[in-house]
């Protein structure tokens, strides 16, 4: 976005770690689910997905990423394909959120909002070192609040919400010989350099009930595996993300619904 | 130290060519049917339209019909109607001066910004400015121009490592980047300029908004009792000219572009056509608890010439800071109240500062006439129970 002003300092920030990119995430993959929490057994569950929320592209050699329209077209129908095909946790029926349009879409859109900054202070706040609050080390208390109802009828009806975020950034191959020439440089100096880390591959998951507007599992990987650009890699990726998902016990009548 | 270099220049070669080869887009973004050409144009339109999908169903747009019908009359006059089809208009929801526009024509006004310009010409001349960004494809230039600085930056700090002499080069390329963010800003500012003085608009409107911007600050500042940050240097690392810059530029050649033909500023209908969300903007203001610039703002709205409206607002800003200035608040509400063109809400500010005055009859009363006269106010049921004493 260009603006009419200056907001740079953040912009700055940015552009300084996209220009050394070279400190690692600090973890690598972490999940947590609600103590006590299990699916129903007394009937077959119903996910809904929002849309993946996907970014690819590629990373220059200094660091700057560029978004890539066929890659990221592509890698969102992969997802989507792989996740269907997954059918996390055993359900029954996995089914996207299709698109909608006036106060439908504005309630989407809020609980998508909704949903971002819950799992931003979960990524930041709890699952992973450095920065976690004394009161979140333990326990996965979330929610977006029992409104969610609203969700599920907006969506034709569902038991719990699934939000899947993925970011890839492919070093280009002037990224790669920066990396190696640093490798070579810094070596040669007796190891005082940079160390030039090449691509980010980084994603996230959450499941919400959609009764109680409960967070339930989220799963958060900060150097991810699987192509999304291919079916296989995709379907890998998924796998990933879906770590640790939590799954129903046999259903009594586990038929799907018709 | 000398024989490391044949390795790193011959890295160096080997990357040349890896970095080079996408197509350079022709042809003007805004005409019909426009698609984006080359890798780079194609992933940024992607992700463009990703967050417009995004934007189009949220809260925070302002989605009154006539105020857009209307920002959108202004901008097709600015740019010509064969242009103006291309560009999606947002009327966001943020009490803050700016406007931005994406690669694909996303342009997104803040209401703040409708405060801060007085009339049509004004805000014609920032409309041009961020159709010029559009119009020019400065999100693609700015990209590529990004992506070359660090690379350029990284590649230059591990030649120096190899040659013994480590240094890091990165923010030296990041102030020629920003130094070019900057050019594109006057770009975008003396072509707003020509396009707005090209429609007949008032030209030397443009220099006002920067100059009154400087004013504000200054009134904030003896507000808070602290010195004016209007014209505080924050360095190269910076993606905007000064104010006092942006100032001085579009007075010079507002001056040379002023001819009989450029007279239009479009006062009154700036200030009709805002009517339906004057009460919104005005609370979100007064919500930032910046009593200084608030009132500057308004001043500078009024020119001397205080409407119903302005009236309101400055008894909206008085009831807001309470104590003795509820008295100035009533004073000010009653001259509006007389006025054919007080907003509705002036009955309920009115009333409302009745009931700290001391006159619970007179008060009630007001507001009994406010929820007749907006029988759909958000707050009826809090009001109903204050016009019942309760």
């Amino acid at each position: 976005m260009w603006g009419l002003r200056d907001m740079s300092s953040i912009r700055w920030a940015v552009l300084c770690a996209a220009a050394l990119a070279a400190v690692p995430a600090l973890a690598q993959e972490k999940a947590a689910t609600k103590p006590g929490f299990a699916f129903p057994t007394d009937h077959a569950i119903r996910i809904l997905v929002f849309r993946p929320e996907v970014r690819a592209g590629s990373q220059s050699a200094g660091g700057a990423t560029t978004p890539n329209a066929e890659w990221t077209r592509n890698a969102r129908t992969n997802i989507m394909t792989a996740l269907t095909a997954a059918r996390p946790g055993g359900a029954a029926e996995v089914a996207f959120i299709p698109d909608a349009e006036g106060d439908a879409a504005a309630v989407l859109a809020d609980y998508r909002a909704l949903f971002g900054a819950v799992a931003n202070t979960v990524l930041q706040h709890r699952l992973f070192k450095g920065d976690r609050l004394p009161t979140k080390k333990t326990g996965f208390e979330y929610s977006l609040g029992p409104g969610v109802a609203k969700l599920a009828e907006t969506a034709g009806g569902g038991d719990y919400a699934l939000f899947v975020t993925t970011n890839d950034q492919y070093g280009s191959t002037g990224r790669k010989l920066l990396q190696l020439a640093a490798a070579l440089a810094t070596t040669a100096a007796g190891g005082i350099g940079p160390t030039v880390t090449s691509g980010q591959h980084s994603g996230y998951a959450g499941l919400i009930d959609l009764k109680t507007g409960d967070l339930i599992w989220m799963n958060a990987d900060a150097r991810m595996g699987g192509d999304v650009r291919d079916a296989d890699g995709a379907a890998r990726r998924v796998t990933q993300l879906l770590e640790d998902f939590p799954v129903q016990a046999s259903v009594a009548a586990a038929a799907p619904k018709p | 130290m000398i024989a490391r270099w044949p390795a790193t220049a011959a890295l160096l070669l080997a990357a040349a060519p890896v970095m080079a080869a996408d197509l350079t887009p022709t042809g003007s973004p805004s005409a019909p049917g426009y698609t984006p050409i080359g890798r780079d144009e194609q992933g940024l339109w992607a992700e463009a339209d990703e967050q417009e999908r995004e934007l189009k169903a949220s809260k925070l747009i302002v989605r009154d019909p006539g105020v857009n019908a209307y920002l959108r009359r202004v901008l097709c006059r600015t740019v010509g109607d064969g242009h103006c089809r291309a560009v999606r208009l947002y009327l966001v929801r943020a009490p803050i001066f700016n406007a931005d526009m994406g690669p694909t024509g996303v342009l997104r006004l803040y209401t703040g910004l409708l405060l801060r310009v007085r009339d049509e010409a004004e805000l014609a001349a920032i409309l041009g400015h961020e159709f010029t960004h559009f119009e020019n494809r400065h999100s693609l230039a700015d990209m590529r121009r990004r992506r070359s600085a660090t690379n350029w930056g990284a590649w230059l700090t591990v030649a120096s490592i190899a040659a013994s002499a480590p240094r890091n080069y990165t923010p030296d390329f990041l102030v020629s980047y920003y130094s070019y963010s900057r050019d594109q800003e006057r770009e975008a500012d003396l072509g707003g300029l020509h396009r707005m003085s090209g429609a007949g608009y008032r030209p030397l409107a443009a220099s006002n908004v920067w100059m009154h911007l400087r004013e504000e600050k200054d009134a904030q500042a003896r507000g808070l009792g602290v010195r004016s940050l209007k014209d505080r240097d924050y360095g190269p690392f910076v993606s905007h000219p000064m104010d006092v810059e942006r100032m001085t530029y579009l007075a010079r050649e507002g001056q040379a572009l002023t001819t009989p033909a450029t007279s239009f500023d479009g006062l009154d209908d700036y200030r009709r056509q805002l009517a339906p969300i004057w009460p919104m903007l005005i609370d979100d203001q007064i919500k930032l608890n910046d009593f200084g610039a608030s009132e500057y703002v308004l001043a500078n709205l009024a020119r001397g010439d205080w409407t119903g409206p302005l009236l309101y607002a400055r008894a909206e800003l008085y009831r807001a800071r309470g104590l003795i200035d509820q008295l100035t608040a009533e004073a000010l509400y009653r001259q509006a109240i007389v006025r054919d063109d007080a907003p509705v809400a002036t009955w309920r500010g009115l009333g409302l500062v009745l009931l700290r005055n001391g006159r619970a009859d007179e008060g009630r009363a007001m507001l009994r006439d406010y929820l007749r006269r907006a029988p759909d106010a958000v707050d009826r049921a809090a009001l109903q129970a204050m016009a019942d004493g309760m």
